[in-house]
């Protein structure tokens, strides 16, 4: 359930702001206005007529224009040539090359001047690609403009400039939505703010008449009623170091990160999402060859190159994504389960049958996963199921450090309840240490020890006790405070 | 949400697909052979249906190259399967004489060949990460190179040992040799596939490339061994070729390749990798088989028999592999 | 999504540093380089004849590489353009009967129409039903050889006395003198690899031209710009039948006869030379241009391998070897690039 009972209202010549946590239904709401989802139930009205879209192209047509987050460019074209895609002009029998030029050198010296448009966009880097997305929907003159999270990939200074040519188009009369985790952008440009939670419109700020209020926005988008703080029994935690990590790098993704995991403790991730905590979770279970770090696992130095290394030293990953990292979605439940097992070293030929099933059903027990016998295929299942199977078949492994990478990401209540009461249970019992990642400031708040911020592929922050809240994560997360 | 919904649509079609390819495939043959009945006489008979089974089980062993190194992803696909049996045959087919007594070397001969012919696609495709479809091509020509150098100007001698003509060739009372190496060949290939950790880590391989390199799985290794495989059982086809014919000849496997990828399509095995289900292959194979023989029954010559492949296994690919409702 | 702010910078360092790691500069070297091999190599090689005999073995092969490096660029491949030349060089002798010079004219528009149609079913299996063109075009390839079959079992076949204006103008008998002298300086072969560069040429300025590379380098957004992808790649696939088709108009000019196995062995051949021409097996790039340098190359490195007298029989395994070195090549330097650039995007 994405959006139940969001609404909206946008007029021309303004700048209105959709702001809300991660899965608040903000981005949603602007794939349905352009076309990309349809809406179950409601009314959608563009210039005073309900509308209806099948796909973004109609959108387009009528002149709703959106800025994706996900890249859609063609890497193999300059900028020039896909700021026109899709609407060339033609002079003749042949492309309006000329004109197309023309038009495009105009929009981006208005967005970043001194970007050359005959370059390759696979030659730009990320900032870059970005305003040539932005540029790309301007030229088509829309009526609507939709940004979504276009900052995120911008520099100050391009940030900048995008303020000034979104200031410029609403002086033009042009609508503008635009969203971002970054709270002070959207008080500096917006002329209204509405604040999504849960999928739902929870409130609105109209700058033009009231004043910015931070404090009641931050509460609009947490939730004003607080929680009262669930006192974790912390005598699980041991001050014994099960994991140390010493500048982990990767590439553009991870920098210098270091920390360190205490036995029985659960150690959370958290911050705005794709700061970097994906890559760290795939770092620490030895998915990047390319990662260089000091890593020593009770004492004792161990690499992170291979899956196979973590593996043998019993840090376990239950991925993020678990349809593409974690499942075979075709093969059955039974093959899911069973086959971590198969990389362990003296593994018999011919797969002990009596013995794995035996195994398996423990593991549907423990884990109550709901399906009708072992050969489902795991696609049959529901998400929280599958979620299980993932997590389940490490259950029979004796684990030092399990990485949980947004565990409960699409799943229901019931099993997410389900999945964490397990894992409690394992570091009660088994003194087991964790790192959690998790999408949901809730989970994060209801089940961390200690919890890390990153924020560009960097902790800036560790929080503990009674700073692990929702208004201290929110805050952190977006550099507020 | 609307993910979840049609996930569950698919569960009920899922379990009746892994056998509705296959009772395709067995409808699509008795089809054919009802066809033959209707326009030729006696197309339907027991003579018929062993020759039949007996040619088709050739391809079916060809066919179980393919599957193994579909199965392991990557598009994985083995064009060099006709050369390598070919190059056996001919290589060997001079050490064995028609002697029972060099049949071991003739054995290790082949064998040797083909772990190297395997090992050098399997590296060249999962190592430095070429396309299997032009590695495998151009391996197939290097092949045909080498056996034109090796025959040039000169006959291709040599006479496949009594032994492996008995087995290749001959027959016990009705049913063809061969045919029994295919049934006690299919068995072993399924419990290897299903229920050995070599065969799940294949079918994880293919399936799921990051899933299983996440759980530990070499990928690269898999699929590099796929290919050794492959090559080798081509190379010990060859063996059964020239027991077949009793003499080598420079196109003996070429027109293997393409029913044999054919066979595993036919059979409803996944193209992407991950599944392995042998069964289908054979009755893929049958059905190439049953086609080619009704094509030949009707008197369309070589001509007919290319573009009827041609077409068939163009309509089913349609039909098991289009992506349209994918958008 | 994590941030990235490392700046690309061009090769600053030295102008020469710049120009070498240039792909497209190397591979000119590499050309020159095998011209003038074979220039040492063959004797006589700047004589008139030779260079005329010399452009008119490398057409075919320049002229398939062409059409094929189209289909690569739109994300496609294929694999049946052996035996779809085949099938047109027997669909051409089929329809002309000597003596008849009309026929000619007749067979020209009927094989032209068949070679649509070969690439409108290509372009469906491809664009349309998305099968992988690997696979539709191996099956294809079938029906190709079929249908030529089926009308030349055999090679032989009719042409017309003035089809040879293909091959030489002065094979014919009654050609005018200055014709015929034109025809020897000029081989009509280099007029059909032109026609391919103007056709190419005209394509690249319109929207087509722009889109055959958007589908094939990333089609899903093209699909989202409104780019209708199928019929893009069933353009793609219509226009390397042009180039096919003139192909077919050179053989069957050469050697008056149509069979329906001439072409296997170019198919890998074209792949190949235009891999080696710089066009990337994963689509939306290279240029058609420098297909045909490939091609040359390619040819050059044959006919080096031929005059250094190396044994006939050596030659499908060279040609074979040759292959895979070159593609080995190509694709270690597209990967380097490639992950080079992929590393610094964002997930």
């Amino acid at each position: 359930m994405a959006l139940s009972n969001a609404n909206l209202v946008c007029q021309s010549g303004r700048i209105t702001g959709l702001l809300g946590a991660n899965g608040s239904g903000k981005s949603t709401m602007s794939k349905i206005i352009a076309g990309v989802y349809s809406a179950d139930a409601g009314e959608i009205r563009y210039n005073g007529k309900p509308v209806k879209y099948r796909n973004p192209n109609e959108a387009r047509k009528d002149g709703i224009a959106m800025v994706f987050q996900n890249l859609s460019l063609v890497a193999d074209l300059t900028v020039w040539q896909n700021i026109v895609l899709g609407s060339e002009e033609k002079k003749g029998m042949f492309l309006n090359n000329r004109a197309a030029m023309d038009l495009s050198r105009e929009i981006v010296y208005q967005l970043l001047p001194g970007l050359d448009i005959r370059k390759m966009v696979h030659e730009l880097n990320p900032g870059e690609m970005q305003i040539v997305e932005i540029a790309k929907a301007i030229s088509e003159n829309p009526k609507l403009l939709i940004l979504d999270e276009p900052t995120a990939a911008l520099e100050q200074a391009q940030v900048k400039s995008l303020f000034t040519t979104m200031h410029a188009l609403v002086k033009k009369g042009v609508a503008i939505v635009f969203t971002s985790h970054r709270l002070w952008e959207v008080m500096e440009i917006c002329d209204d703010v509405v604040v999504f939670r849960n999928g739902e419109n929870v409130g609105s700020i109209d700058f033009t008449k009231d004043v910015k209020d931070l404090e009641k926005i931050i509460g609009y988008i947490t939730g004003e009623t607080q929680k009262a703080k669930v006192e974790k029994a912390h005598d699980t935690v041991t001050d014994e170091i099960v994991l140390s990590i010493k500048n982990l790098n990767y590439g553009n993704f991870l920098k210098n990160v270091s920390f360190e995991l205490k036995k029985g403790e659960i150690l959370g991730i958290g911050g705005l999402a794709g700061q970097g905590q994906h890559e760290l979770m795939l770092a620490l279970a030895g998915n990047y060859p390319g990662v260089t770090c000091d890593a020593e696992l009770n004492g004792k130095k161990v690499k992170l190159n291979k899956p196979a290394n973590a593996i043998q030293n019993s840090i376990l990953l239950v991925p993020g994504d678990r349809q593409l990292e974690g499942l075979f979605l075709k093969h059955s439940v039974f093959t899911n389960l069973i086959f971590p097992k198969l990389g362990l070293k003296r593994q018999p030929l011919l797969t002990p049958q009596k013995k794995y099933r035996k195994e398996c059903e423990q593991v549907i027990d423990v884990l109550s996963i709901v399906t009708h016998n072992l050969d489902m295929p795991v696609n049959s299942l529901s998400g929280g199921n599958q979620q299980k199977v993932v997590v389940g078949k490490w259950l029979s492994f004796d684990t030092n450090v399990l990485l949980l990478a947004d565990p409960a990401k699409g799943v229901d209540v019931g099993a997410k309840r389900d999945l964490y009461e397990y894992i409690v249970k394992q570091v009660k019992e088994k003194r087991m240490s964790v790192i959690l990642y998790a999408s949901d400031n809730e989970e994060l708040v209801e089940y961390c020890d200690r919890l890390m911020i990153m924020y560009e592929g960097q902790i800036v922050a560790t929080l503990e006790g009674k700073e692990i809240n929702d208004d201290k994560i929110v805050a952190t997360s977006m550099r507020v405070s | 949400m609307s993910r979840l919904m049609s996930i569950r649509d698919n569960a009920a079609f899922t379990i009746i697909n892994r056998y509705k390819k296959l009772i395709i495939a067995f409808l699509l043959i008795l089809f054919l052979f009802v066809l033959g009945e209707i326009t030729v006489e006696t197309f339907f008979s027991l003579g018929q249906i062993l020759l039949t089974l007996k040619l088709a089980s050739f391809i079916a062993l060809f066919g179980l190259c393919q599957m193994v190194v579909i199965a392991a992803g990557g598009s994985g696909l083995d064009l060099s399967v006709g050369y390598t049996a070919t190059i056996t045959a001919v290589f060997t087919a001079a050490i064995m004489d028609g002697q029972n007594a060099n049949l071991w070397m003739a054995v290790f001969v082949a064998l040797g060949l083909g772990v190297a012919i395997g090992l050098a696609n399997g590296v060249l495709t999962a190592y430095f990460k070429l396309p299997p479809l032009v590695v495998t091509l151009a391996m197939a020509n290097i092949l045909q190179g080498v056996i034109n150098v090796y025959t040039a100007g000169k006959n291709i001698t040599g006479r496949p040992s009594p032994v492996l003509q008995i087995i290749a060739a001959k027959s016990t009372g009705i049913f063809p040799n061969i045919v029994f190496i295919l049934i006690i060949v299919t068995p072993i290939v399924m419990i290897i596939m299903y229920k050995t950790k070599l065969g799940l880590k294949l079918f994880g391989s293919g399936s799921n490339e990051t899933a299983a390199y996440l759980s530990g799985v070499n990928v690269k290794m898999v699929r590099c061994t796929a290919f050794i495989f492959s090559g080798t059982l081509a190379s010990l086809i060859g063996l059964l070729l020239i027991g077949n014919m009793g003499i080598a000849f420079k196109d003996m496997g070429s027109n293997y390749v393409m029913p044999s990828i054919a066979a595993v399509v036919v059979g409803g095995v996944s193209l992407t990798g991950g599944d392995g289900n042998y069964v289908g292959v054979i009755l893929g194979s049958i059905f190439l088989q049953t086609l080619t023989n009704l094509l030949v029954a009707l008197g369309w010559g070589d001509a007919g028999k290319w573009t009827g492949f041609g077409i068939v296994l163009f309509a089913l690919l349609i039909v098991y592999l289009s992506s349209r409702h994918r958008r | 999504m994590s941030r990235v702010n490392k700046k690309r910078k061009p090769a600053e360092d030295s102008a020469l540093r710049g120009l070498i790691s240039n792909p497209d500069f190397s591979r000119l070297l590499i050309l020159i380089v095998m011209f003038a091999l074979t220039a040492v190599l063959q004797k006589n090689f700047f004589a008139l004849k030779s260079i005329v005999r010399n452009i008119n073995s490398f057409t075919p092969l320049i002229l398939l590489t062409m059409g094929q490096a189209v289909v690569i660029i739109s994300g496609g491949l294929d694999l049946s353009v052996g035996s779809a030349l085949s099938l047109l060089t027997c669909v051409l002798t089929s329809v002309m009967r000597e003596g008849m010079p009309i026929t000619g004219a007749y067979a020209l528009v009927l094989t032209f129409a068949v070679a649509m149609v070969i690439g409108v079913i290509n372009g469906i299996g491809i664009g349309y039903f998305r099968i992988p063109p690997v696979i539709v075009t191996f099956a294809t390839s079938f029906i190709w050889l079929g249908i030529a079959l089926f009308l030349r079992p055999t090679p032989g076949g009719e042409t017309v006395d003035w089809f040879q204006a293909f091959y030489k103008i002065g094979n014919i008998e009654n050609a005018p003198a200055s014709l015929k002298a034109f025809g020897d300086i000029v081989p009509p072969a280099l007029i059909l690899v032109l026609i391919g560069c103007v056709l190419w040429w005209a394509i690249s300025r319109t929207r087509t031209g722009r889109y055959i590379y958007a589908v094939g380098s990333n089609s899903e957004s093209a699909y989202e710009t409104g780019i209708n992808t199928a019929w893009v790649q069933m353009q793609a696939c219509m226009i390397n039948s042009v180039f096919i088709f003139l192909a077919a108009l050179f053989f069957v000019g050469q050697n008056g006869s149509g069979d329906a196995r001439m072409g296997d062995p170019l198919t890998l051949k074209a792949i190949a030379a235009a891999v080696v021409g710089g066009i990337a097996l994963t689509g939306g790039r290279g240029s058609v241009y420098f297909a045909l340098v490939g091609a040359l190359i390619f040819s050059f490195v044959s006919k080096i391998i031929f005059f250094a007298n190396i044994p006939n029989a050596y030659q499908t395994l060279f040609g074979g070897v040759i292959v895979i070195i070159a593609i080995a090549g190509s694709q270690i330097y597209t990967l380097s690039s490639r992950r080079a650039m992929e590393e610094s995007k964002l997930t």
